[in-house]
């Protein structure tokens, strides 16, 4: 009996190669590996036409195909004989294809390189186990041991800690705490869209060793960057993956890749990675990032209800915005300094710290390192320009949003994401210059230096 | 056709697959276990689990048309032989302290890049049959710029 395509979905990962079999049209056979069988239906797989090769000229030829696949969670050996029905350059098969393998080649700066030119799709003639490659037992018992992870409670329990959260900055640390209480993700991190619009900034992660808020991606780079372009979820593991990212290191070694000022955090070989798009009403909100060390953690169910969550979560943040803008206090943008005390804690401190704005980088640097750039690095170097000059401690976001210096949009300006941003960065490089929450959009500048300010071009 | 160095490499324990054909043209495969070159570099012997090797066995009886892809999990290094079988006959208990070496030595691997071995934990390694084929060609199959480019 064969058994249905659907019980195979592990082996269409892509964590072990797959074996492809086809015959020219003079009767020379052809075996060669395989990156990726993609599941289409339940009667039909697509293979992955990149490179004009010898497979690929022999199935133009004879449509006749063998697969050799291993099951990777417990080593069973399937054979599926199939026929080549039709090339896709569109759709949603060519599509997720696609973007995973510009993901990774992207990951990698090699974007363009691997690029997917058709979606090859064929009909599932038979499925068979192959009786030199049974399941190794122990394996089998292991895997039907796993519970699922996205049960109705788990998603109860994030949901209601999720509500509990006040402001943006814990409604985003609950949400990446949660993802680790309820579903055992320990790997993550959530990027939100930066002022210049091509690039994506991390606003929190969770579990690495380098807190990494503020590092940034480019959209359209990276499986973050290739998320917030294509606006779909990218799920990614195995083989392929891991290959490429030795190459990239490799070359980043040797300098061909640039360094950028903050890395992204990330794990140094990850088995699965997932990335979702946090949208509310196509508007993008955010890019959230899971990573883990263990294979296939994501399955193709997984990645339905994670786009789920992924809109709820948006929805949640947005609306968070929108709650703390909406009940900040409508004091005048020059109130007077309510907490003038500088100079009591500057005195206490006695450390200089040399604080360098940079005009045409828009960054600050702090005692000659890399701080933060755009919009925050703008809102600090206002701060403590107008400590210096009127000593003031107190502000608030509202004076900020009407300050045109800053240059915020009037909608959307994703102020408080911002200042989350500047107060983690400040929290890693400079924690003796901090911005302490007192109140609904207040905040108190608190120093336990003397910043020294400079501007250069 | 093969020459020491690449005789070296395609022995030294790699991912093994031979694809044969029916009549009708339709491909079949099996996992190869092991394989020795001849010192002439025309000859190559394969080794197969019998239960795999004997669903070739008829193919390779009525047409010989044989491709045999190497392939080292570390480096991605991979080749392919092509050729026309002129033998089947089952592995002697002699051959199979190279059949064993070569296999231990491709799960060596596996568990070097990732992947665990134990995956393979209850496959058929034995008995097995040797299949001889005449070399006919050879081929790069190294992803990158000369795969598929023939070696002479």
């Amino acid at each position: 009996m064969t058994p249905p395509l659907e019980s195979l979905t592990s082996c269409f990962q892509g964590l072990l190669p797959a074996q492809l079999f086809t015959c020219a049209k003079d009767g020379t056979p052809n075996a060669a590996y395989l990156s990726h069988v993609e599941y289409v239906d339940s009667r039909h797989v697509a293979l992955s036409f990149q490179f004009f090769n010898k497979s690929r000229r022999n199935i133009t030829e004879n449509p006749h195909a063998l697969v050799a696949l291993v099951d990777p969670d417990t080593g069973q050996g399937w054979r599926l004989r199939l026929l080549y029905v039709r090339s896709e350059t569109e759709g949603p098969v060519f599509d997720r294809m696609a973007l995973r393998i510009e993901a990774i080649a992207s990951y990698c700066g090699l974007k363009g390189i691997f690029r997917l030119r058709a979606a090859d799709i064929y009909e599932v003639l038979s499925v068979d186990p192959l009786p030199e490659e049974p399941a190794c037992e122990a394996r089998r018992r292991q895997r039907e041991s796993l519970s699922p992870v996205f049960t109705l409670a788990a998603l109860q329990d994030l949901s209601a800690r999720i509500n509990r959260a006040e402001t943006l900055e814990q409604l985003v640390d609950s949400i990446l705490a949660g993802l680790e209480a309820s579903f055992g993700f320990r790997y993550s991190m959530i990027l939100v869209p930066s002022e210049d619009e091509r690039t994506l900034v991390t606003l929190a992660t969770r579990g690495y060793d380098e807190d990494g808020a503020g590092a940034e991606v480019r959209i359209g780079e990276g499986i973050c960057g290739m998320v917030a372009e294509a606006r779909k979820p990218i799920r990614i593991s195995g083989l392929l993956r891991g290959m490429l990212y030795a190459l990239a290191s490799q070359r980043e070694a040797r300098g061909e890749l640039p360094r950028p000022p903050i890395r992204l955090p990330g794990l140094p070989n990850p088995e699965s990675q997932l990335g979702v798009a946090l949208l509310v009403r196509g508007e993008l909100v955010g890019v959230l990032c899971i990573e883990s060390e263990v294979p296939y953690r994501f399955h193709e169910e997984d990645k339905t209800t994670i786009e789920l969550l992924g809109s709820y979560l948006a929805i949640a943040i947005q609306n968070m915005q929108l709650h703390e803008r909406a009940a900040e206090p409508r004091t005048e943008a020059h109130a007077p300094a309510s907490r003038a005390t500088g100079p009591a804690r500057r005195a206490a401190a006695g450390v200089r710290r040399e604080v360098v704005y940079y005009n045409g980088a828009e960054c600050v640097f702090v005692d000659g390192e890399y701080l933060i750039r755009s919009l925050p690095a703008k809102i600090l170097w206002r701060l403590l320009n107008e400590h210096q000059t009127t000593g003031r401690t107190e502000f608030t976001n509202r004076e900020l949003r009407l300050d045109r210096s800053l240059n915020l949009p009037e909608w959307k300006d994703n102020l408080e994401s911002r200042l989350i941003l500047l107060r983690r960065r400040l929290e890693q490089k400079c924690p003796d210059i901090r911005l302490a929450p007192c109140g609904r959009g207040r905040f108190v500048l608190e120093l336990g230096c003397e910043p020294v300010l400079q501007t250069r071009p | 056709m093969i020459d020491t160095q690449l005789a070296s490499f395609l022995q030294e324990g790699l991912g093994i697959y031979l694809g044969t054909r029916d009549d009708a043209l339709r491909p079949e495969g099996a996992r190869a276990l092991a394989a020795a070159i001849d010192a002439d570099g025309a000859h190559v012997t394969v080794y197969a689990a019998e239960i795999a090797a004997e669903r070739l066995r008829a193919n390779l009886e009525s047409n010989g048309q044989i491709a045999v892809s190497f392939a080292r999990p570390i480096d991605d290094r991979a080749c392919q032989v092509k050729g026309v079988c002129v033998g089947i006959r089952p592995a002697s208990g002699e051959e199979r302290p190279l059949i064993d070496g070569q296999w231990a030595a491709f799960m060596r691997s596996l568990d070097a890049i990732g992947i665990p071995s134990s995956l393979a934990g209850a496959w058929v390694t034995w008995p097995a049959l040797a299949i001889r084929l005449r070399v006919t060609a050879v081929f790069d199959q190294t992803p990158g710029p000369h795969a598929g480019a023939a070696l002479e």
